[in-house]
């Protein structure tokens, strides 16, 4: 027995899909990234306490399922301080946090992949903490880090399907709507799973763009 | 607006049994995805171009596609073809698949790092090409990727509170109820985040014991 037949409409549907995900991926991890490099200076500084925080935090963040720091925050946030949250702002809080937690484990290891010689180097020229970081380290860790962010981001788009369960309105969200009004779930799956895989190899192959560009100075040129 | 956690005492059994659940289905799962990642370890490591093409075809797929996608799937496609199996099973059988590709890449990486010599001294032993495999190769691959076979356990821990979308009553399916039961969401999801925290932290201390173990004779060169 079939309810509903696919319409042309559906095609329509499942782009609109694709583009609250992408949309709140592109969102959330730019804010994400501010934040986990925010907590990665705060460790390069030493702040005291605060950097005991952030390294508690970002663990937790990243050794729970994202899909229980969601409830948390969709449901358990606003019943305990009498807020209101909608899905797409729950969402938005929980992936960005999440997003934070892994950048700031790499901010925190592409610093310290640069060597201790040249920040000494730069301390001795007169260089302050600050300069140091922003003209010696910054640009090599950058380079170094552009690898393993891009197969964070590759993740995280894929984590984003999660917010499907609070009920906003993404991809995955999408197809479970298709898959219920037309019953034919290997062709709805079929199509939701390609259109995740090429929008995961669009981020794979930006990000393999943006390491060329970012290493070009170091590229080995040929003989 | 007061934390209080004695609220969820009298729920404790019943979060245990959402757990044991959870353990079960992780401890099947990576028996699972460990027997199919070696299987496309082996197949990727094929000298033949068509299995070793095909083994990567699988593993990019179910790398880049979200796991609630193929979750869903499996659920409601299962069926359709006239199988019909319940939810436990098919979220083992789907966790060992997804985890499959992540596996393979551990032990693949294993196969890659044995030394030539060995497998030169195996052939000069006589030993033919199926032994050398079985009992030379697989053994010192599997020894050496024990780290980061365990991280993709970890892994597994943590995607298994997606099957709670699939109607199975694990940890996180458990703790909704008790949720919606005491009407305090707030804490009940504080406690499964810190639960879970504790969880995947352990097995990765047992892991590290069990690398070291497994490991000892070339304790200078791994540590």
């Amino acid at each position: 027995m079939r309810f509903a037949e696919f319409t042309p409409y559906d095609i329509v549907l499942l782009l609109q899909g694709l583009g609250v995900t992408v949309g709140l991926f592109l969102i959330t991890s730019l804010i994400g990234l501010v934040i986990g490099v925010l907590w990665g200076i705060v460790r390069f500084y030493r702040v005291p306490v605060l950097m005991q925080v952030i390294t508690f935090v970002a663990e937790v963040l990243k050794n729970s399922p994202v899909l229980v720091q969601l409830f948390l925050v969709f449901f358990g946030v606003p019943a305990f301080f009498k807020l209101n949250m909608t899905p797409v702002s729950a969402a938005v809080i929980t992936l960005s946090l999440n997003t934070a937690a892994f950048v700031y484990v790499i901010a925190v290891s592409s610093i310290e992949s640069i060597g201790r010689d040249q920040v000494e180097a730069a301390r001795v020229f007169g260089l302050s903490r600050w300069q140091v970081l922003r003209h010696v380290i910054a640009p090599q860790a950058a380079a170094f880090s552009i690898g393993p962010l891009t197969a964070l981001l590759v993740n995280q788009l894929q984590v984003t399907s999660l917010i499907s369960v609070i009920g906003v309105l993404d991809l995955a969200k999408i197809g479970a709507t298709l898959n219920l009004r037309t019953l034919k779930p290997f062709i709805v799956w079929t199509a939701v799973g390609i259109l995740y895989y090429l929008a995961a190899k669009a981020v794979a192959s930006l990000g393999a763009w943006a390491e060329k560009r970012l290493r070009a100075h170091s590229a080995f040129r040929g003989l | 607006m007061r934390l209080d956690l004695t609220i969820l005492i009298p729920h404790l059994g019943f979060l245990a049994e959402g757990a044991l659940l959870t353990l079960e289905a992780c401890a099947l799962a990576l028996v699972g995805s460990v027997i199919l990642g070696m299987l496309v370890a082996i197949a990727r490591t094929s000298s033949s171009q068509w299995i070793s093409r095909l083994a990567f075809l699988y593993v990019d797929l179910f790398r880049n596609i979200p796991f609630i996608v193929q979750l869903f799937f499996f659920y409601y496609g299962l069926p359709e073809i006239g199988i019909y199996i319940d939810a436990f099973t098919t979220g083992v059988i789907a966790l060992s698949i997804a985890g499959g590709a992540y596996a393979s890449d551990a032990i693949r990486a294993g196969i890659l790092a044995i030394d030539n010599g060995i497998l030169e001294a195996a052939e000069v032993s006589g030993l033919s090409k199926r032994v050398t495999f079985t009992r030379i190769v697989l053994p010192i691959a599997l020894r050496t990727s024990v780290r980061p076979l365990g991280s993709v356990l970890i892994n597994m821990i943590l995607t298994s509170s997606i099957l709670s979308t699939i109607t199975l009553n694990e940890l996180t399916g458990q703790a909704k109820i008790v949720a919606s039961d005491t009407f305090r969401p707030f804490e009940v999801y504080v406690v499964l985040l810190v639960v879970y925290a504790a969880l995947t932290y352990l097995v990765s201390l047992g892991i590290t014991l069990l690398h070291r173990r497994l490991n000892r004779d070339l304790q200078e060169q791994v540590s």
